[in-house]
């Protein structure tokens, strides 16, 4: 290649900078995982009996997988930069209905699953429609589909809670634990898998966080937004009702108002999660690890001696912190990244 | 109009100097009670370093300003001049009357604000001013482009200001709403406001304003009532010389197959106009920024709704109101003018910002992406228009504006159109840069694909291009090529418009 020397050797001051940001880049990349190993390290050491114990550990699986599932389906319209509010009602729906279509309407488990699939899709497609076809901001459509969901449960439901009486056994130990390995975990790892997928390796989940990033310039590229809105939007109902169902075959009840409580720590996972891996955007493992690091460091702290309500103060003050700080290393690499060339915006 | 005992504005010997570079060079400048007072010039001739000087943005090195009579000092003093720029910074949800009132205070009553008197504020200040008040109530969005011009300057001079600086208030507004604009100047003048008036567009001089300055390389070369002047001679104090016919670039050309015809085309105000484009040529569709006439390459690219007229690619018809997508499949391709707005997709790497939409490139939305390929792609790309860094995974924002003009040429260029319509593909990008995205364009039309240039910047026009085509008030005004096409003919047919007898096409 007939380039000059000057192109291969760059100045000590150039250089200097480049690796600052280099640095920067790879602290913010992995700082979640480095976090998580501490949090591991930290707790296992201090409660080393109780803390890796294969009970425990199930238990987290388990009850983190459904938080994690909802992650996973926040992640994908937040891609574009769109909020779905519904999420945690429409969890809290299907898991109604997954129990009662059982209990009082006598259909066999998977018959019912399919149903309750098929209506997820459907409360995507409403929700995708009112934000791209009729141009309602995606916070109040989707809080207001949400809420209709809610509703729609304890009509359902008369606001009581329906109890799985003789559930198949097929349908409880969906969620059970074989080989020592807790079942629902292994569903958010093929999911996960798949989201990997679409949003790392296929044109169409590149779509996503180029229109999260520029919709202007998106749609000047040929990507048609709408539909891929639509997409995510679908994509985030069919996630949510098979967390629904999974909730569902967890708890053997079904209780109207239990879901929106998961929608905050499904939220502040996969915003947590956007500060790692690929820093600055939402991102399947970033998403998984701010779930694991969330449970396993609240676990840890209740072992230790702390009262229910710590998580609250656990959850809210982590994800202040770690968005701040990934804000400041954003900003840190923005400014040396203006100092290499003197350009100003 | 005769000079007056004294000026309202006395400007005297105002000097600044940027990094050894005089912007202005002892520059005097007059203007009296209730006159209109134009100050013309090229890009760069001092005229915004002198405005922002009088906005307290830039403080001068040398020289006095006067108002009244009294030397005042902007940078560090309130000063009784309002300005007005292109933008208006109007809320366009907000109320006539709010608008007005959030520069001239919200009246109040026991600490409220007390509704009724913002209504009447906004009408009181209209009619001192002998302008016509609209509903105050009526959103200030569902004015029409010369209302909300004239809620601008109206709600600037409510300060109590004495003199109004208007920078290029006509750029966006169509020709009758113009006129009503130049109505509401006089009115403003008959109630002894001055006004300085900047703007491009020298016909619309004549007419409307009293005296023109005229600077030059950051002198002052006249300054003489209207009545003195003619457009020629405008021109000629510009440029400090006689128009001249010299141009740099190109010879070939005209003769290869045409890849777009363009046939009494309307959009976006502009038009019908038509023109064609044969294979190998490089031609620029010239107009004042602000124009429009960037609609035309918008609406051939699909991102604009075509209000008539037809389009051919190759001689096929392309059907109106196509998609965007479809249009690249056809083989366009649209470099975006607003680099940060419309091409830059911030916190993504290089790579993902050469290749947004892989269809473009290659395969379907479901076709894997194999990251290794990609990004020998993205290196041959970044290589071949030597970005800096050479990364294909630092993020777009660690880039200068020449750099990242440079991926996004790249965008285009990997998709491998018929043709490139490129919107001021060099603004705001550094020299070396530039000559890089020249030849790059003029290597792409060697190879029988056709480019389209929309740019305001006569200089590239003049050096890059084949031909030119000069738009002025949506209408091809003129055609220049080879020995015609200098910077000079192209300022001189877009700030008159059509010459006698020259319309074309």
């Amino acid at each position: 290649m007939a380039r000059t020397t000057q192109d291969t050797a760059p100045t000590p001051r150039t250089r200097g900078q480049a690796t600052g940001r280099t640095l920067s880049h790879l602290t913010a990349t992995y700082g979640l995982l480095v976090v998580f190993v501490l949090v591991l390290l930290v707790f296992g050491l201090l409660r080393p009996d109780s803390f890796f114990s294969a009970m425990n550990m199930n238990g987290i699986m388990v009850s983190q997988s459904v938080t994690a599932l909802l992650a996973l389906a926040e992640m994908v319209p937040l891609a574009t930069k769109q909020f779905d509010l519904s999420v945690g009602y429409h969890l809290g729906v299907m898991q109604v209905l997954i129990i009662g279509l059982q209990v009082n309407q006598g259909i066999p488990w998977p018959a019912a699953a399919a149903l309750i699939l098929v209506l997820s899709l459907a409360v995507g497609v409403v929700n995708g429609l009112l934000v791209t076809r009729f141009r309602i901001d995606s916070f109040i459509a989707t809080m207001g589909t949400g809420t209709l969901l809610y509703g729609f449960a304890n009509w359902y439901s008369n606001g009581e809670q329906i109890v799985g009486m003789s559930l198949p056994d097929s349908f409880t130990n969906m969620t059970g634990i074989v080989w020592g390995f807790p079942l629902p975990a292994l569903y958010v790892l093929v999911v996960a898998c798949i989201l990997w997928a679409v949003t790392e390796r296929l044109p169409v989940g590149r779509n996503l966080y180029v229109i999260g990033a520029n919709p202007r310039a998106a749609e000047l590229t040929g990507i048609a937004i709408n539909r891929h809105i639509l997409g995510a939007f679908v994509v985030s109902g069919f996630l949510s009702g098979v967390a629904g169902i999974l909730l569902g075959s967890i708890l053997q009840t079904g209780t109207p108002s239990v879901g929106p409580e998961y929608l905050l720590p499904a939220f502040a996972a996969t915003l947590l999660g956007a500060t790692s891996i690929r820093p600055g955007r939402v991102n399947v493992i970033g998403t998984l690890l701010s779930v694991l690091v969330l449970a396993f460091s609240f676990s840890g702290v209740q072992q230790l001696g702390a009262p229910f309500y710590v998580q609250y103060f656990f959850n809210g003050g982590i994800l202040i912190v770690a968005v701040g700080l990934s804000i400041y290393a954003a900003r840190k690499r923005q400014s040396l990244a203006g100092g290499a060339d003197g350009r100003s915006g | 109009m005769p000079d007056q005992p004294q000026p309202v504005v006395d400007i005297r010997g105002l000097t600044k100097r940027f990094l050894g570079t005089l912007a202005l060079d002892g520059v005097d400048l007059a203007i009296g009670a209730g006159e209109i007072h134009a100050l013309v010039g090229e890009n760069g001739a001092g005229k915004s370093t002198l405005i922002k000087i009088l906005a307290g943005i830039h403080q001068a090195d040398h020289g006095e300003i006067r108002i009244d009579g009294r030397i005042v000092h902007p940078h560090s003093e309130h000063v009784p001049i309002a300005f007005v720029h292109q933008d208006l910074g109007l809320v366009d949800e907000m109320s006539v009357g709010e608008n007005v009132a959030l520069v001239a205070g919200f009246p109040r009553r026991a600490g409220f604000i007390f509704w009724p008197r913002v209504w009447e504020q906004a009408e009181r200040i209209y009619r001192a001013m002998g302008v016509d008040p609209p509903d105050p109530r009526t959103q200030a969005g569902r004015l029409g482009a010369s209302g909300k011009a004239v809620l601008g300057i109206v709600r600037a001079l409510s300060r109590n200001a004495r003199v109004v600086v208007l920078d290029e208030p006509t750029a966006s507004l169509p020709g009758p709403d113009a006129a009503h604009l130049f109505e509401v100047l006089h009115r403003l003048r008959g109630a002894g406001t001055s006004i300085l008036y900047v703007s491009h567009r020298l016909n619309e001089l004549f007419g409307l304003v009293d005296r023109v300055t005229t600077l030059r390389d950051g002198r002052r070369v006249r300054t003489a009532p209207i009545g003195e002047l003619t457009p020629d001679a405008i021109v000629r104090d510009m440029l400090g010389r006689d128009l001249e016919a010299h141009h740099a670039a190109s010879g070939a050309a005209g003769g290869g197959k045409p890849v777009l015809e363009i046939t009494d085309l309307r959009a976006g105000g502009q038009g019908p106009l038509s023109f064609r484009i044969a294979a190998g040529e490089v031609v620029g569709l010239v107009g004042l920024r602000g124009a429009g006439h960037e609609a035309i390459g918008r609406t051939v690219f699909g991102a604009h709704p075509q209000d008539g007229g037809t389009i051919r690619l190759d001689g096929a018809v392309l059907p109106p109101q196509e998609s965007v997508a479809a249009r690249i499949r056809q083989g366009v391709a649209l470099l975006a003018g607003d680099r940060l707005a419309e091409s830059a997709l911030a916190g993504m790497s290089l790579r993902e910002n050469l290749f947004p939409n892989v269809p473009n490139v290659r395969g379907g939305l479901f076709s894997p992406i194999w990251t290794d390929r990609e990004t020998a792609a993205a290196d041959a790309l970044l290589d071949r228009f030597d970005v800096r860094p050479r990364n294909p995974n630092a993020q777009i924002e660690w880039l200068s504006g020449g750099n990242q003009q440079k991926v996004f040429v790249g965008r285009w260029l990997a998709t491998d159109a018929r043709l490139y319509i490129m919107e001021e593909p060099t603004a705001g990008v550094d020299i070396g840069a530039k000559a890089l995205i020249h030849r790059t364009l003029r290597d792409l039309v060697t190879k029988g694909t056709a480019v389209l240039v929309v740019s305001s910047d006569f200089e590239e026009i003049a050096t890059l291009c084949d031909r030119a085509l000069v738009v002025v008030r949506g209408r091809i005004a003129a055609e220049l090529s080879g020995a015609a096409l200098t910077v000079d003919a192209l300022l001189t047919r877009s700030s008159l418009g059509a010459a006698p007898g020259a319309e074309a096409a």
